[in-house]
């Protein structure tokens, strides 16, 4: 049979199943693709120039938008950043509170993930259940910080506020709540033999690709590759709190998913000990006036483990008020790009939006 | 949709009644402001019973909903996917961004104001807005349709040469076709 | 740990000319400052014999005073979990070094930002030619002469009536029931 000519599809900025505002543009023959290319760009601000003109702690209103289905780990990530070339020292109970705030971003997160996997397969009511679940972790957001999305909450020096009253009954509650429903997704979606189908075998990384091409995060761990910043590099409270790193020998979607799942068990065992275990104190030092704030010369570097990956962010100070250069760096930047170009030659058209969403392509923070 | 005087009232009345009732997004998230609007569907500030829900391609879909700031190089996009949408069709402008863009002020890739470039028939004020400002601003577009006042596709056609000065003012490389109303 | 720290800082020095470098024993970090011509020799060494296998970051700091573009490496050695930033130095008004992207190839990516936004010129690297911007025909955005808020002057228009803030603190103020203080009353936008 003769091979046919092919044909340019651009799997475009609107389309119902792609993750965010991207395009990517497919050369495809009959029903497989021969070659794809990301293209980006289309929320492009300049952060990264904006930060120059504002002062510190004005700039850390602006690093919440960064990524915006969880901003709570880029804050750390600068606050850390900041904190490191400054030499502030912050109180024990900080620590543990950036710990709870970050699990939580990390439940959240999970639960939306949740939603983009199943819509992109046809399964409509995973969306719906997870979405409105994921409601009541906003409302623990919303009385510890006063926003549903972005939280500003975790800034140079400590947390902006201490617990409200009662709020720890408050989130072990909803903690119960979410793993009852835990087990009610594991019939809907991974006892489903349609999914199974779909995803067992479909967008194969092996493991010398992902460990030559630098990949992070859930499409490492799901290669059989244990890596984790909270255990090679721990930060913040996380030296003293027991929890394992669930890893997979797949490499495919399915393998992807189980690691997932997996994951959210383990935030709720972290949030439980969090809980129990916070000591008591201050949970901010004072820092001098904003406007008059001027930092050695110096640089330096932080990272943090986001739900998709590591993320990093790399600080430079001239010994002024305001920053010389902030650079973010986000999970999907290697993901997207050179990553995904490679995983869709010979997949199916039917299989992109699971392939995406699956590697966590989210392209706010590749162009920032 | 305008209120079309060759018409009699009693017709434009029925179609007002059944347009605002049935209003279907584009399935877009231009911006920030798309990680709402999932919230906004579902169980607990359920929009489906008003009727909205979403639509996959822009000949099926009523309103664009434009979440957050835009870039140029979306600018170009969205444009060309509002000139395909059908009439009845409305815009809503979400987030401080679309109104006189927002914190993004001094950047030189977004632009500031939205009004220029669309016709906008209803902003909704927030950095992000709450679900529960959406469904008021579905609710203030509900009683413009009813009373005939949303008319923002009306206002491109007739004032097409404005709208395409402003764009083609910032949009440098005009590669779109030529459609004869 | 200093002297482990001394003990990779020596290797290295036998090898390469190094022109200094810094310790930092809080964050197990060492700072190499070396020339531009050496910077490939220099980042396999470290990948292949000395067990830096991670990029985890790849930087440009502009010192606009210095009339130079400084290039930053970061890597990170998984085993004995110490971290190396490379420096090298670029003059700004010729700015171009050796492409990279054969050691680690996520550094093809970082190497089309870096064309785009700061305008430095990588020799041998294979990559379309547009990767953010579309149809941009100013200079180098992220450098520091260039100015972004009189750019988005001049070119989108604002929305007027909101040159200042006074009507929500008159709002405010007739609200609560007090008086604006002198010191608030001369601020505009």
């Amino acid at each position: 049979m003769k091979r046919e000519k092919a044909t340019t599809l651009y799997f475009g900025p609107q389309h119902p199943g792609i993750t965010g505002n991207m395009m990517v543009r497919l050369k495809v023959e009959g029903d497989t693709i021969v070659h794809a290319r990301t293209e980006v760009g289309y929320l492009h601000r300049a952060f990264e120039k904006l930060a120059e003109r504002r002062n510190w702690i004005q700039t850390f209103t602006l690093m919440c938008r960064f990524c915006v289905p969880e901003p709570d780990p880029v804050e750390a990530s600068y606050a850390r950043a900041v904190e490191k070339v400054a030499g502030i020292e912050i109180p024990e109970r900080a620590k543990w509170i950036r710990v709870l705030v970050l699990e939580l971003a990390r439940i959240s997160s999970l639960m939306l993930w949740h939603a983009g996997q199943g819509h992109s397969l046809g399964l409509y009511t995973m969306g719906q259940w997870s979405v409105g679940d994921r409601n009541y972790i906003l409302d623990l957001f919303e009385e510890l910080t006063g926003g549903r999305i972005y939280h500003m909450y975790i800034w140079p020096g400590g947390v902006r506020k201490d617990f409200p009253e009662g709020f720890g009954d408050k989130v072990l509650h909803t903690m119960d709540y979410i793993e009852k429903r835990l087990d009610e997704y594991n019939d809907l979606m991974f006892n489903n033999s349609i999914f199974q189908k779909r995803t067992q075998g479909v967008g194969y990384i092996s493991q010398e690709k992902v460990i030559e091409r630098g990949v992070v995060g859930q499409p490492l761990r799901a290669c059989g590759i244990k890596s984790d910043i909270r255990i090679d590099d721990p930060y913040e409270a996380y030296d003293k709190i027991k929890f394992n790193v669930p890893t997979q020998t797949g490499g495919d979607i399915w393998a992807r998913a189980l690691v997932r799942k997996e994951e959210i068990r383990e935030s709720i065992s972290i949030i439980r000990q969090v809980i129990e275990n916070i000591p008591k104190g201050d949970v901010y030092t004072k820092l001098p006036n904003p406007q008059k704030w001027t930092i050695p010369k110096g640089d330096a570097f932080a990272r943090t483990e986001s739900v998709r990956g590591e993320v990093g962010m790399y600080v430079a100070s001239d010994g002024g008020n305001k920053p010389r250069r902030v650079h973010f760096r986000g999970a999907a930047y290697v993901h997207a790009i050179t990553l995904l170009e490679d995983v869709l030659v010979g997949a199916n058209i039917a299989d992109v939006s699971a392939i995406m969403n699956s590697l966590g392509t989210c392209p706010p923070e590749i162009e920032r | 949709m305008y209120y079309d005087k060759t018409q009699d009232r009693l017709t434009e009345i029925i179609k007002n009644f059944a347009r605002k009732h049935s209003l279907w997004i584009l399935a877009y998230g231009t911006g920030c402001g798309a990680i709402e609007v999932p919230a906004t569907m579902t169980s607990r500030y359920d929009a489906e019973r008003l009727g909205v829900r979403g639509a996959a391609t822009p000949r099926q879909a009523d309103v664009l909903l434009i979440t957050g700031y835009l870039t140029v190089k979306t600018l170009k996009r969205v444009i060309r996917v509002y000139e395909q949408m059908q009439d009845p069709k409305y815009v809503i402008g979400f987030g401080s961004c679309a109104i006189n863009g927002g914190m993004y002020w001094d950047s030189y890739n977004t632009i500031k104001q939205l009004d220029l470039y669309l016709p906008v028939d209803v902003y909704i004020s927030g950095c992000m807005p709450r679900p529960e400002a959406v469904l008021q601003g579905f609710g203030k577009l509900q009683s413009l349709i009813k009373e005939g006042k949303a008319d923002g596709a009306r206002k491109y056609k007739d004032e097409l040469d404005y709208y395409r000065g402003n764009q083609q003012k910032i949009i440098k490389n005009w590669d779109f076709p030529d459609y004869n109303w | 740990m200093e002297l482990l720290l001394e003990k990779i800082r020596d290797r290295i020095k036998v090898n390469f000319d190094l022109k200094d470098s810094k310790f930092n024993m809080n964050e197990r970090r060492i700072d190499l400052y070396i020339d531009k011509k050496s910077i490939s020799s220099i980042l396999f060494y470290l990948k292949e014999q000395m067990g830096f296998k991670h990029l985890m970051h790849a930087s440009v700091v502009d010192w606009l005073e210095e009339g130079e573009l400084e290039v930053i490496f970061l890597l990170w050695a998984p085993k004995e979990k110490i971290s190396v930033f490379v420096k090298t130095r670029l003059d700004r008004e010729n700015a171009k070094m050796d492409n990279l992207d054969m050691i680690w190839p996520q550094l093809n990516t970082y190497e089309r930002e870096f064309k785009e936004m700061y305008g430095i010129e990588f020799e041998g690297l294979e990559a379309p030619d547009e990767f953010i911007l579309e149809d941009w025909d100013g200079p180098p955005p992220m450098r520091r002469d260039f100015d972004t808020a009189a750019f988005a002057k001049d070119v989108y228009s604002e929305r007027t009536g909101r040159e200042d803030a006074k009507d929500v603190r008159e709002t405010i103020a007739k609200r609560s029931g007090e008086e604006i203080p002198d010191f608030a009353k001369k601020y505009s936008r």
